[in-house]
């Protein structure tokens, strides 16, 4: 496993109450792995854990990464290990360009432009056209977010967060993004991806899905989808749409003892 | 001009601004320039269009820049006023005129690589005619010591249906302790946009900045935008003043502030007067440090606090206004 988390509880800022419970799973490396869940489950909370943000400590439990327990390095530490997280909704800095913002996590300086091209081209920027750009108000929120993660595979990690890199983006953009992470991942790079829509996930090869701050399962992605709307109680929606006649079918037997489990007729 | 023997210490610290300083050098570009070592004029060369004329004084030069009616030349007009010594006393007296329908820009720089105790003051006068684009951009570098006291004074008359930009930026080095005073009188349909940057980084600077604009005339409009920062214990002031006092004019101050480390202090003080009922002056300050989440997201990208927070330093202070 590329990063282990053993039964790690995170609390609220003030320790009053338990976001993250006792949660234990793994990813394996070279896999896109999305953490599913719906709102308030604590996923994103998790991510900034995983990234080490200050507001989001490790009460008990650990965070393993490549075997080493990372769980009381800061961001720094990690990002140099090679952890980066790319943000939901990252900041526009006025005065950096975009080659600037790339650069900054840039592990070796030589061929720097080289570099900057090939993440531009990779998230679908024409480098022309974006590389003397400001981060600034003139950049659409998908193009943020395309910026976003060409700063996050310039760096080369080996595990890249994306967090809710689907919210905002209209359909025809989410094609596009999950084609990129398709490519982010033949670059060998591990993705972890926080969403809480079914479609976006289909391009993971495991999931795990988080209720109300509990682990409920870790699997391969479609399982865990399954479990999902059993959870939820969207039979309809999971015969009808989610597995109808795709490569990933599940017949309605094992649907209906799934549902069942989860107390749904 | 023939090539002369000027230090180029004076001029390297462009470098740090993105200005390639050797467009301030005889045979580079097509801009005219006047050069100043402490109080000898190094060299002076004339474009078509622009008189550039100096008088060594004492302590300084008195320096005319004359823009003769209807130049409008592309290549900026560079003025470097240097000291390449630790000490000393350096006087400038600027008096440049821009006649009726001209477009001119200026670059001046002040430069005293090695100052320890050195002292420069500037009165300087601006007389802008009518329907004229003038930009006067000043750099300022007062080495890595100790800095200098320094203290220019401008005023700056701005004719009818003319624009003027100011750019005065001290980001770079150790800036010491440092007086700067503009005062901008804005005539009918005139524009002022007024930019100041200055950055104390040690118990060494401390930066007061008094940024006057008077609209005096009708439909007159102005912004000063103010930025600021001070670490370690360097201390900025900054003033924004806009008075309205024509018809239908309106200005805007901005003053924006970081302060970062012990012993810092940053103060922004908006003043805006409104003596004619039709006027509109409007004011924004803002003070502190940078929201946590801009720094999360540059040290998950592996820089250290105090690197994400230089990289936010440099990136407000490079900030491109937008008008």
């Amino acid at each position: 496993m590329l990063l282990e988390l053993k039964e790690v509880t995170i609390p609220t800022l003030d320790q009053k109450c338990v976001i993250i419970n006792e949660v234990s799973f793994g990813i394996k490396e070279g896999s896109i792995h999305a953490i599913i869940g719906p709102n308030g489950s604590g996923k994103s909370t998790l991510a900034y854990a995983i990234m080490g943000l200050g507001n989001y400590k490790v009460l008990h439990g650990k965070i393993l990464f490549d075997g080493f327990d990372i769980t009381n390095l800061s961001i720094t530490e990690r990002a140099k290990l090679g952890i980066t997280l790319a943000w939901q909704e990252p900041a526009r800095i006025d005065g950096l360009s975009v080659y600037r913002y790339i650069t900054l996590g840039l592990k070796d300086t030589t061929k720097m432009r080289e570099k900057v091209v090939e993440a531009l081209n990779i998230v679908n920027l024409e480098p022309e056209k974006y590389i003397n750009r400001k981060i600034d108000e003139s950049l659409s929120g998908g193009e943020r977010k395309r910026v976003e993660l060409a700063a996050a595979i310039a760096m080369e990690p080996r595990l890249i967060i994306l967090d809710e890199p689907d919210s905002g983006l209209d359909f025809i953009v989410l094609e596009d993004f999950m084609n990129i992470f398709e490519k982010i991942k033949r670059l060998n790079m591990t993705i972890l991806l926080i969403t809480h829509r079914e479609d976006i996930g289909m391009v993971a090869d495991y999931g795990t899905l988080l209720w109300r701050g509990d682990h409920i399962i870790t699997d391969v992605f479609p399982k865990v989808m399954l479990r999902y709307c059993a959870k939820a109680g969207l039979k309809e929606f999971c015969k009808r749409t989610l597995f109808k006649d795709g490569a990933i079918c599940f017949d309605d037997e094992y649907i209906d003892r799934i549902f069942r489990e989860e107390g749904v007729s | 001009m023939k090539n002369i023997d000027y230090p180029t210490e004076i001029l390297q610290s462009l470098e740090d601004y993105k200005i390639d300083f050797r467009e301030f050098l005889p045979g580079h570009g097509k801009g005219a320039k006047l050069l100043l070592n402490f109080n000898k004029i190094s060299g002076i060369e004339q474009v078509d269009g622009i008189i550039l004329k100096g008088r060594e004084i004492p302590n300084g030069i008195i320096a005319d820049v004359l823009i003769k009616k209807g130049t409008k030349v592309e290549e900026p007009v560079h003025l470097c006023f240097g000291i390449n010594k630790e000490t000393g006393i350096q006087e400038i007296f600027p008096r440049i005129i821009a006649e009726d329908n001209t477009n001119v820009k200026i670059q001046a720089h002040c430069s005293f690589p090695n100052a320890d105790g050195l002292t420069h003051k500037m009165f300087g006068h601006f007389y802008i005619g009518k329907n004229c684009e003038v930009t006067y951009s000043e750099t300022h570098y007062h080495g890595e010591n100790s800095g200098a006291l320094v203290a220019p004074v401008s005023y700056i008359y701005v004719g009818e249906n003319s624009v003027f930009e100011n750019n005065f930026n001290l980001t770079k080095g150790t800036p010491g302790k440092v007086k700067i005073l503009i005062d901008i009188y804005a005539l009918d349909n005139s524009v002022v946009r007024s930019n100041v940057k200055a950055y104390g980084k040690n118990s060494k600077d401390s930066i007061r900045i008094r940024d006057s604009v008077f609209l005096e005339g009708e439909n007159a409009r102005s912004v000063i935008k103010l930025k600021a920062a001070a670490k370690d214990g360097g201390e900025v002031l900054m003033y924004g003043i806009t008075e309205g006092n024509a018809p239908h004019c309106n200005g805007h101050v901005e003053c924006s502030e970081i302060v970062l480390g012990r012993g810092s202090i940053c103060r922004a003080r908006p003043f805006i007067r409104a003596t004619d009922p039709t006027s509109s002056v409007s004011h924004e300050a803002s003070l502190g440090r940078f929201p946590q989440k801009w720094l999360d997201e540059l040290m998950a990208k592996g820089l250290s606090e105090e690197e994400a927070t230089n990289i936010l330093i440099e990136a407000m202070l490079q900030e491109e206004e937008k008008f």
